[in-house]
């Protein structure tokens, strides 16, 4: 705001309908071009609480910071019950199924080097799984419904696909400390 | 002051309404749990946030923002959002090894058909 040859308010500053200093601390993450980005923010943590937060990072996790909290926001309007909490729940829900199917994948495996090891058994000892032993381990989950995950976050998010007898975060982060390389992606911004 | 105020009164300072928005779901024996959902998102905005919400899904709407805002503030930076991050990753990472794996069983069931026949010629 001001004279001639200054920079257009960034877009927080707009929204609050206040001078935009030059050290404001939004102006880097919230341009004047995506008012959106801002008012979804502001709508579910407030400025303030927005401003706090950064202001207790250091300068260059500000920006993950800023995405993440949009994140959230979105996950809040889109679905006000449960949020992010709808799509924890939905792919830990998928995580688990993953592993049953591997687990029973791997015991499949084993039943047939055990019978590698063993040629001169009858022919007719099948140690393989059956149909009916698949999906007595499975309840008929099958590796197709575990596709096109991110699009179906949305979905989950909306219909509240959710377990309220969900662990505590503390329990979840050591769930993710048993993870191999934690890893902040990119592509999840996108 | 009112003994039975609800945590949110109570941390507020304020007297605590028959028709307090927050007091079923945050009892007084429970100030930490209020103080997280505050401290992230404000009283006002949970108090906003409620008033949208129909009664029967508000206290599953609270139990949300209380896991939300307590993964924020321990990881200020990515919150909740580092954990959809390491389930998406842990997610791929199982698909990709349950297809080898189911790859490794279809080979070894042609090598098994393959001996069985060559045992019977």
């Amino acid at each position: 705001m001001g004279g001639p040859g200054s920079s257009s308010p960034c877009a927080s500053c707009k929204l609050l309908r206040r001078r935009c200093a030059k050290d404001c601390i939004f102006a880097p993450y919230f341009p004047p071009d995506d008012p959106h980005k801002f008012a979804i923010v502001h709508k579910v943590f407030g400025a303030s609480n927005v401003s706090k937060m950064l202001q207790e990072l250091p300068v260059h996790q500000r920006a993950d910071a800023v995405n993440s909290l949009v994140f959230e926001a979105n996950a809040r309007v889109r679905d006000p019950v449960y949020g992010c909490v709808g799509a924890i729940s939905y792919l830990q829900n998928q995580v688990s199924q993953l592993q049953m199917q591997l687990a029973v994948a791997q015991a499949e495996i084993l039943c047939i080097q055990m019978q590698h090891e063993q040629p001169l058994q009858s022919h007719h000892q099948v140690l393989e799984l059956d149909q009916d032993e698949k999906a007595l381990l499975l309840n008929n989950n099958s590796i197709n419904n575990c596709n096109n995950d991110n699009n179906n976050l949305g979905y989950a998010m909306s219909s509240g696909q959710f377990n309220s007898n969900f662990a505590s975060p503390s329990s979840i982060m050591q769930m993710q400390m048993q993870m191999q390389d934690p890893l902040k992606q990119e592509s999840l911004w996108t | 002051m009112n003994p039975k105020r609800c945590a949110a009164c109570r941390y507020l300072r304020r007297r605590c309404p028959k028709d307090c928005v927050f007091s079923p779901y945050f009892p007084p024996n429970n100030p930490e749990k209020f103080a997280c959902v505050h401290r992230i998102y404000g009283a006002g905005n949970v108090s906003k946030m409620l008033q949208q919400l129909p009664v029967q899904t508000r206290a599953e709407a609270v139990e949300s923002l209380c896991f939300e805002a307590t993964c924020r503030i321990e990881d200020p930076v990515y919150g909740c959002v580092g954990m959809i991050s390491l389930l998406q990753t842990q997610i791929q990472k199982t698909k990709n090894l349950l297809a080898r794996t189911q790859a490794e069983i279809t080979v070894a069931q042609i090598k098994h058909s393959q001996n069985q026949h060559s045992e019977f010629m």
